[in-house]
Formats: C-alpha cells, sequence, structure tokens
C-alpha cells in the first residue's frame, strides 16, 4: 500500500475516533485487518427519518491511489433509500464519484452518507423501483423504510401490519427475504407480491 | 459524333453552374485526367446560394496550435493577463473572446468567478496551522513556505500537487484539473501545473491532452473523425454541415461530428439512430433480399439500387418497397413515400394507438434502410461500370474523357439518393400540417427522379447520353429545391 493512503488513514483514524462532533452524530471506523486497506464504518440513523435508530454498516475499501481518488463504499446493512441499492448496498452520492477532492476524509463520507439518509435525491437514484415509490407513495416509502431499518438494522420502531403480511407469504411457503422484497416492490399488495414470488 | 463535340459536352451539370475562382477551375480540370473514382465537382459545391455550401479549411496540428494561440495572445494583450490564464477564460467561454472581453470590462471579479479562474478575496480560505503545519492530504508537516496553493487559499505540499495532476492526467483530466480542497471548484491553469509537475513524460502528455481538450471545446474546430486521421477541421461559421476530408475523404457533419444527415439535424438524427437501434429486433424482419412479384409471384431478387423493379417472366413494373405499379409512380401522383395515418387515432385504444406507433415507425424505417442498401447496391454498379469503361478503353472505344459523363453520373445518383435517405427521418419526427405536406411533397418529387435516374445509369450504355444528363439535372434540381427550403441554415 502507497506510503502517503497509510499515513493519511492513520491519521483520520485518530480523527473519527477522537471528534466528538463524530461522538454526537454516532459516526464510528474501524480496522477489518491491520493494513488500512479495508475498513468497516457505521452511521447511526439520523433522527425525524424512517432510518432513525438504525445502526447501518459500511464496508470502506481504500485504495492504493487514496486519497487522490474516492474510496470505495457501500452499505453492508441492507437499506431501503432511493439512493442505495436495496440489493448490493452499492451508493449513488457525487463524493463518492467525479466530485471528491483530495482534502476530502472518511469523516467527510460519514457524514455526507448520513446527511444522505435525512434527504434522499430520488431525481438521481440508484434504485430506482426505490425511488419510484418515493416520488409516488411517498407514505408506502416511509413505512417501507422503517420495516428494512427496523429489519436489518436494529431499528426500535415496529410495523405490526408490514412484519404481518411477511409472515403471511412466509407461511405460503416463500423464503423471508423474497417476501420482503416482493412485499416492497409491490406496494405491500399481498396478491401482487405472492406473483411476483412466483414469476 | 466528333470528338470535339463531345469534349464539348463534357463539362458536367454541376460545374455549369459554378462562379468558382480561377485556381479551384484549374483542378477541376486537372481532375479530368486522372480522378475515375469521385467527381469532386459534383461533392463540392461553390455556390454561396447553395444550400449545401460550407466553408472550411483542413489543418494540421501546427496550424491549429497556431491559430488557438492567436487567440490566447489576443485576449492576453487586450486584457493584460498571463497566456495560461487566458487559455482558460477562452475555454471555459466557448472561445468567446469578444463576449470575454466585454464580459470582463464590465465585472472582472465576476467573470473570474463565474469562470472558476480565482476565488472572491471573502472565500479565501486558510487551513494551515502553526509554523509547520500538516498537508491536510498526506499528513506530512513542512514548513509553511513550502505549501501551494491557487487564489483559493487551499494549500498543500507540492508531493501532492504532483500526485493529485498525476492521477488526473492519468483520467485523462487537463483544462479540467481541480483545486484538492474540499468542496473546491478552482481550476488549475497550467502555468501552476508545470511549476509543480517536473516528469517530463508526463508534462508532454498533459499538453497533448490539453490540445485535444482545447479543439474538443472550440466551436470552429473539430477532430477529422475518419479512421487514422490527425486533421483538424477549421469552420468559419460552427454548422450542421457537410465535410469532406481532403486526406482520408471520410464525409461528416461538421457539428456533430457523424455521417452528413442533411436536411435532418443534429439532435433529431441522433434521436432517429438511438431509436433504430433501440428497435432493430423489430425492425429485422423487414431486411429482406427477396420479393415476389405482384404479377405473376415469380421469387425476385433484388440485385441493383433501383426502385422500380421489372420482373424477368412477366415484364410487369412494380415498385420494390410497396410492391405497387410503377406507373402510379409516374411523377406527380407518387405516393409511396407518404405515411397515411389513421384521421381518427387520438379516439382509438392506447393498443390500436400502439400497434399505429408501430406501424407509422416500420414505414419510415424500411425507407431509410431500403435506400442504404441501394446505395451500396449502387456502389456495385459504379464498379461494373468503371471495368466496363475500361475495356471499352482498352478496345479504343474513345477515351476516359469520352465515359466520364458515365461516372459523373452515377456520383450524383449517390449524392441524390443519399440525401433521399435522411429525408425519412426528417419526416418522421415532422409535426402533421402544411410544411410537412410541402416536405412530402418535394420528397416524393425527388424520390420519383431519383428512381429514374438509377433506372437510366443501370442501362447507361443504352440510355442515350443527352436523356440522361437530362435526368442529372432534373433529379439535382429537386435535390437543391428540398434542401433550400428545409435544410436549416
Ligand atoms: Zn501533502
Ligand atoms: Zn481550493
Ligand atoms: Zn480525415
Ligand atoms: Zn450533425
Ligand atoms: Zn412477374
Ligand atoms: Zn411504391
Amino acid at each position: 500500500m502507497a506510503n502517503i493512503a497509510e499515513q493519511r488513514i492513520r491519521r483520520e483514524f485518530k480523527e473519527v475516533v477522537k471528534s466528538d462532533e463524530v461522538a454526537a452524530c454516532n459516526i464510528r471506523v474501524e480496522l477489518v485487518n491491520d493494513t488500512y486497506t479495508h475498513l468497516r464504518g457505521e452511521i447511526m440513523g439520523p433522527p425525524d427519518t424512517p432510518y432513525e435508530g438504525g445502526r447501518f454498516q459500511l464496508e470502506i475499501k481504500i485504495p492504493e491511489t487514496y486519497p487522490f481518488n474516492p474510496p470505495l463504499v457501500k452499505f453492508l446493512t441492507k437499506i431501503w433509500h432511493p439512493n442505495i441499492s436495496s440489493v448490493t448496498g452499492a451508493i449513488c452520492l457525487d463524493i463518492l464519484k467525479d466530485q471528491w477532492a483530495a482534502a476530502m476524509t472518511l469523516r467527510t463520507v460519514l457524514l455526507s452518507l448520513q446527511a444522505l439518509l435525512a434527504a434522499a435525491e430520488p431525481d438521481d437514484p440508484q434504485d430506482a423501483v426505490v425511488a419510484q415509490q418515493y416520488k409516488e407513495h411517498y407514505e408506502i416509502f416511509r413505512r417501507t423504510a422503517l420495516h428494512w431499518t427496523s429489519t436489518f438494522a436494529n431499528g426500535p420502531k415496529k410495523d405490526k401490519d408490514y412484519d404481518d403480511k411477511v409472515t403471511s407469504l412466509i407461511n405460503m411457503g416463500f423464503e423471508e427475504h423474497k417476501a420482503r422484497v416482493a412485499l416492497s416492490t409491490n406496494q405491500w399488495d399481498l396478491t401482487r407480491a405472492a406473483e411476483y414470488c412466483l414469476s | 459524333m466528333s470528338q470535339t463535340d463531345m469534349k464539348r459536352q463534357l463539362s458536367d451539370p454541376a460545374s455549369d453552374a459554378t462562379d468558382s475562382e480561377d485556381m479551384e477551375e484549374d483542378d477541376e480540370y486537372a481532375n479530368y485526367y486522372y480522378d475515375n473514382t469521385d467527381d469532386l465537382d459534383i461533392d463540392k459545391p461553390k455556390k454561396t446560394d447553395d444550400p449545401e455550401y460550407f466553408e472550411y479549411t483542413i489543418l494540421q496540428t501546427e496550424d491549429a496550435e497556431r491559430l488557438l494561440n492567436e487567440e490566447v495572445e489576443r485576449l492576453c494583450s487586450e486584457l493584460k493577463m498571463s497566456p495560461s490564464l487566458a487559455k482558460m477564460l477562452l475555454h471555459v467561454g466557448q472561445w468567446q473572446g469578444e463576449d470575454i472581453i466585454e464580459r470582463y470590462q464590465q465585472d472582472q471579479r465576476k467573470l473570474l468567478t463565474e469562470s472558476n479562474v480565482s476565488c472572491p478575496k471573502e472565500m479565501k480560505e486558510d487551513s494551515l496551522v502553526g509554523s509547520s503545519p500538516g498537508c491536510p492530504v498526506c499528513a506530512e508537516c513542512y514548513p509553511r513556505d513550502k505549501f501551494m496553493g491557487l487564489t483559493c487559499g487551499h494549500l498543500f505540499c507540492p508531493h501532492c500537487w504532483d500526485m493529485h495532476f498525476r492521477f488526473q492526467i492519468e483520467q485523462g483530466i487537463t483544462m479540467g484539473i481541480e483545486c484538492m480542497g474540499q468542496k473546491c471548484k478552482i481550476l488549475v491553469p497550467e502555468d501552476f501545473l508545470y511549476s509543480v509537475l517536473k516528469d517530463s513524460k508526463l508534462r508532454d502528455r498533459f499538453s497533448k491532452l490539453c490540445f485535444m481538450d482545447l479543439i474538443k471545446g472550440h466551436p470552429k474546430l473539430r477532430f477529422c473523425p475518419g479512421p487514422n486521421c490527425s486533421v483538424i477541421i477549421h469552420a468559419k461559421e460552427p454548422r450542421a454541415k457537410k465535410v469532406e476530408c481532403s486526406v482520408c475523404k471520410s464525409t461528416f457533419c461538421f457539428r456533430c461530428g457523424i455521417e452528413y444527415h442533411a436536411p435532418t439535424d443534429c439532435d433529431v438524427i441522433k434521436k432517429w439512430l438511438t431509436k433504430c437501434a433501440d428497435d432493430s429486433e423489430t425492425a429485422n424482419y423487414i431486411s429482406a433480399h427477396t420479393k415476389d412479384c405482384p404479377s405473376c409471384h415469380v421469387c425476385i431478387e433484388k440485385s441493383a439500387g433501383c426502385n422500380h423493379m421489372q420482373c424477368s417472366k412477366c415484364k410487369f413494373d412494380f415498385c420494390w418497397m410497396c410492391l405497387g405499379d410503377w406507373k402510379s409512380h409516374g411523377s406527380e401522383y407518387y405516393e409511396c413515400s407518404r405515411y397515411k395515418e389513421n384521421p381518427n387515432i387520438a379516439n382509438e385504444s392506447v393498443l390500436v394507438q400502439a400497434r399505429e406507433a408501430l406501424k407509422k415507425y416500420l414505414f419510415y424505417f424500411e425507407r431509410w434502410e431500403n435506400h442504404a442498401k441501394s446505395l451500396q447496391l449502387e456502389e456495385q454498379t459504379l464498379q461494373k461500370i468503371t471495368s466496363r469503361i475500361n475495356v471499352k478503353v482498352m478496345e479504343n472505344e474513345g477515351t476516359w474523357i469520352d465515359w466520364q459523363y458515365l461516372q459523373n453520373a452515377a456520383a450524383l445518383l449517390k449524392k441524390c439518393r443519399y440525401t433521399l435517405q435522411y429525408t425519412y427521418p426528417y419526416a418522421y419526427y415532422m409535426d402533421k400540417g402544411g410544411r410537412k405536406q410541402l416536405f412530402e411533397y418535394q420528397q416524393a418529387q425527388l424520390e420519383a427522379e431519383v428512381e429514374n435516374l438509377s433506372w437510366k445509369v443501370e442501362r447507361a450504355e443504352i440510355t442515350h447520353r443527352g436523356d440522361l444528363e437530362n435526368q442529372m439535372d432534373i433529379a439535382e434540381k429537386r435535390r437543391q429545391t428540398l434542401l433550400k427550403d428545409f435544410l436549416e441554415v
């Protein structure tokens, strides 16, 4: 690993661990191994959003050309958000692409991701299905995102109606995650979700 | 006919109308002696009232560099600034020198800020702390005076700037390299870059890429899109007109760089080509080379460009496109190119509307595609004509000059059919109304005369020469009329 990259990550590591601001916003970074090329991030879902109270794990890979090129970041925790793929966790965020600047840090990235959770940009989507739901059925989107937060990110709020629907599809013999995706994609319409699972 | 008579009639119909300069006339004259492939007179309109007339020159790399430098120097001396900054302003401002000077004189600060070349004073940031601060990028500590930066005040160590330039150049970015500061959009001028970057290979690469970037951003310059061709076209005006590269012979539209597409404009042809690519499967079944004779049902293969077919068995004359009697295609009542829309379509169901939309698209696509194929077939006809002329010349039946008119006819046919092909995307996207009716009328006229010309060219050796030349004249006039009315200039 290039010298600059490692030196930078070492310093940033301290920065994220120490910062008070960071503690308040609940962001965290930790090493996965001791080479500084592969990190694990965590952000807390921002208040007054369907992600509130959830803890979202991130995979952070540091390229050799860091910080001249951006880190490669994706969500490990499954999440329902227009700019994040519900399948792969890939993120659509400008500073992780062409708007990256060498003076940005992991802290900037984590805070930007937290801001993204608070303010989605459905017109520049990563997940077209979610983005469409966000625009056309916002209330269903909000409840779906909340349901995913409680299921995958340890979110505190449950939605009994949605949980029951998942259970009824499971009882029909469908696998749990497939059932959840089918319902989320089909505005929680049981019949259409069942057809979706079969097709 | 005596030899002198023949020579007198040799002048081709296109050059009759030219009022070109003496130099060009000399060139044309010279062409008669060696050019046996392409008639340059037909392909290069010279009259200024010709709708396809377009002034351009072919530049070598050095000429283009000189041209850019002249524009940069003009701005430098006018606004008293460094060449590096002037170049940046011109590039960002699409080389509108006059406009830049005016805006600079009105409000210098506003122009510089809007162009991202400098930062207003109150927004300056100094991120460094202490007498031996750490570089915000590499975290290494250096004495304060080692740090470098642009007008925004973001300071970094020279080593990091160097690395930054290296990675940006590797990604092909040159004129668009930005400061490394967070959310900072300030552009790096080349004198700053050169003061940091010492690697001579990279400096070289930067300068080459930079030149390409500048040319691509200049509205009056365009790289020839021909394969392995490095010349640059310099146009007087940035228009969607036809350019023929004198080096590699490729022809293209100056504005968008793809194949010339008059009368259709750049955006519409792009839309059309994308649609054709997307719908290629739907349209595939059309690509038939054989059809049955509508009269006696014998299978007929289309082996030449002309759409006026004659069944070899029953001698029925019919149209390849619509399989109708060719008699109904007599120029006045040519209906074959016009799509008849269902007048009641707005009240039909969604399904019927979708079917109608597909039908309409296929109608235009079929004609577009068919003309493209005819062009290929006529290319073969031209080769056959050339080799037959060769035989005749070898057998002392006249000279190359005597048979030149056949070549001219074939070249003109190609040009007319090419325009005809590109009338179909134009018509497809046209709104209903009087203008479309006029367009379709002229398109039908051109369609009829192109097929007449094609028919005669295929039978060139038995067609009376005067008759052929007359037909050439009519076809080209129809083409010019259509372009005059519909080519956006
Ligand atoms: Zn540095
Ligand atoms: Zn800056
Ligand atoms: Zn060329
Ligand atoms: Zn064009
Ligand atoms: Zn027949
Ligand atoms: Zn027809």
